[in-house]
């Protein structure tokens, strides 16, 4: 068991939060030898001792992930906290296929991944439309690709386009939408076209309270119903432990792992009991405390 | 308001010309040369020319050579653009060869060019295309490394492989800035294709334009000077509408500014 917390934070980091640490702690390693067949069967991704070095202009190189593992089962709701900068959206991108891992390997159903492919499905930060096409056809662009019929795919994707709140948008260019409806666009791109991993950079950051609220209320809808593994990037930790059944908790750079804390908290879940519910606002405060320490730390060393 | 919007911008151009013509005739009158014909006289010689069979001909052929040594350009230069504009090899490899070109004015190269070629179609087609290559070339270029790799991830995410991405992302993404190449790429074209029958005389317009003015036909020479503008607006006029309804989707952006080559 030591041997297996000890690739999860330095023993620095572990003493100013390791005290008082009432939240259930269950960090999730697998070092490739540990872990039981059971447990091989229901990880949908694996992290196995990734680390990213980019090549920076200049001579120095830059640390963004250092050691990061972790384990993502199939169905889990996992998110990420960390300050900006830390390699939140790297290690999507890792386990996007897109980006390279400079040591150690990712893994989605126990092989390793080399590249993108339609199993995961990203909703980028910068949305990243197609601007010559329209809402509808930048929601259907996946489906057509995996070859559904136009006419099928024109009515998922309508039905998905309603389901974000853009009906009546359906034939809008991107440069005429606002930037949260563009987000919306995006995530409605992406769940078109069914992936069995959802990776999320930041989706909800651009809406306002109201439609962020609906939103993530629809994507636990989806979610509860479908049961894909989602792996999620957030600065709200309100959000994180609303949605999430795990939520990781980043070091400022190099970005390490600090704490994976397990939210216990049953399903499906209401917002309006759960903002009552004292374990919830625990959740919240202990994590928030997680991250004000990272603070304290950098500040006093 | 739209309307009467709409109304001055089209008028305007016309008014351009128009006032343009009106000062040429003043000029001419005023200074009352041989050399330089009234606006009117000029007007008149137009239908002169382009009722002769022979000398609309030789037009007829310089536009086909035109549009045949722009077309070449364009089917060639925008996959090497786009090529070197996602590829850091490719780029390597032409970037040299294209620097080097690049200063050269392409009319300076016809005496080598008829050297080896002749001087029939294929030199004056060639010049045109040298003309016409290295802006479309450029711009696809530019287009292409401009585009967002996230768009691209999307692309690899949904299942397109590098060709499919190329094809249907990187092209699409590049259109604006391609067209505004292919757009100053058609004035150089009509540039190139006067100044090589202006060297290589045998015919087309340059060569009307250039016989006339060796035998002091100064009506037929401005004549000329006006048929080529218009051609030149007419083309030009036609493409931006080509161009706009292609890349409405696209963010509006700056006018070009046409280079000179
Ligand atoms: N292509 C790249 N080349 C060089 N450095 C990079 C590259 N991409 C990211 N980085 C560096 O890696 C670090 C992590 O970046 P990343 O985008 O993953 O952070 P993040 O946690 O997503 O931040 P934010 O919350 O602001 O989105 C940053 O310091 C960044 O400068
Ligand atoms: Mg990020």
């Amino acid at each position: 068991m030591r041997d297996k917390v000890r690739k999860l934070s330095s023993p620095s980091e572990r003493r100013s939060t390791g005290g008082r640490m009432q939240v259930p702690l269950r960090p999730e390693i697998d070092t490739g030898t540990g872990a039981t067949s059971d447990e091989r069967a229901r990880a949908m991704i694996e992290i196995d001792r990734v680390s990213k070095r980019f090549e920076t202009s200049g001579r120095k190189s830059h640390l963004a992930l250092a050691d990061i593992n972790l384990t993502v089962n199939d169905g889990a709701f996992v998110s990420i906290l960390g300050p900006s900068g830390c390699g939140k959206s790297t290690l999507l991108y890792i386990v996007g296929g897109f980006v390279a891992p400079s040591e150690g390997v990712a893994r989605m159903k126990g092989a390793a991944i080399t590249g993108p492919g339609p199993d995961r499905g990203p909703v980028f930060q910068e949305f990243a439309l197609f601007p010559w096409k329209t809402v509808l056809g930048n929601v259907m662009y996946g489906l057509r690709q995996q070859g559904v019929k136009r006419t099928e795919a024109e009515a998922q994707s309508l039905r998905l386009i309603e389901m974000v709140g853009l009906k009546g948008f359906e034939h809008f260019y991107p440069k005429e939408l606002s930037g949260g409806m563009k987000q919306r666009v995006a995530i409605a791109r992406t769940l078109a076209y069914r992936p069995s991993v959802l990776l999320m950079d930041e989706p909800f950051g651009a809406l306002d309270a109201h439609t962020r609220t609906r939103l993530q209320n629809d994507l636990l809808n989806i979610w509860e119903r479908d049961r894909k593994t989602v792996l999620f990037v957030t600065h709200s930790v309100e959000e994180a432990v609303f949605l999430s059944d795990k939520v990781v908790v980043m070091t400022r750079a190099p970005g390490r792992i600090k704490e994976i804390v397990d939210i216990d908290l049953s399903r499906p879940r209401v917002r309006a009991e759960l903002l009552l519910d004292s374990r919830y606002q625990k959740y919240v405060v202990d994590i928030e405390r997680m991250i004000d320490d990272g603070r304290d730390d950098a500040e006093h060393p | 308001m739209t309307s009467a919007r709409n109304i001055i911008a089209t008028l305007s151009p016309l008014l351009a010309c128009l006032g343009l013509l009106a000062v040429w005739q003043v000029v001419a009158l005023w200074l009352d040369t041989e050399s330089f014909p009234t606006a009117w006289h000029a007007l008149q010689t137009v239908p002169q020319i382009l009722g002769d069979p022979e000398q609309l001909l030789n037009i007829l052929d310089s536009i086909r050579r035109m549009v045949i040594g722009f077309s070449l350009a364009v089917l060639i230069s925008i996959p090497l653009g786009l090529a070197m504009g996602r590829s850091a090899r490719v780029s390597a490899f032409f970037n040299p060869l294209l620097m080097m070109i690049y200063p050269v004015p392409k009319a300076a190269l016809m005496p080598i060019i008829m050297l080896w070629l002749g001087v029939g179609d294929a030199s004056k087609t060639l010049v045109i295309f040298l003309g016409v290559s290295l802006p479309v070339i450029y711009h696809s270029f530019q287009g292409a490394k401009a585009v967002e790799e996230k768009m691209l991830w999307s692309g690899a995410a949904m299942g397109l492989n590098g060709l499919q991405r190329m094809l249907r992302i990187v092209l699409p993404a590049a259109l604006p800035e391609i067209l505004t190449g292919c757009r100053t790429g058609l004035v150089l074209a009509l540039i190139t294709m006067v100044t090589s029958e202006m060297i290589a005389r045998q015919s087309g317009a340059g060569n009307i334009l250039f016989n006339a003015m060796d035998m002091a036909q100064y009506d037929t020479v401005f004549a000329m000077i006006i048929i080529i503008g218009a051609l030149g607006i007419v083309l030009d006029a036609a493409f931006d509408k080509l161009r706009w309804r292609l890349v409405k989707w696209a963010e509006p952006h700056q006018e070009i500014l046409l280079g000179a080559s």
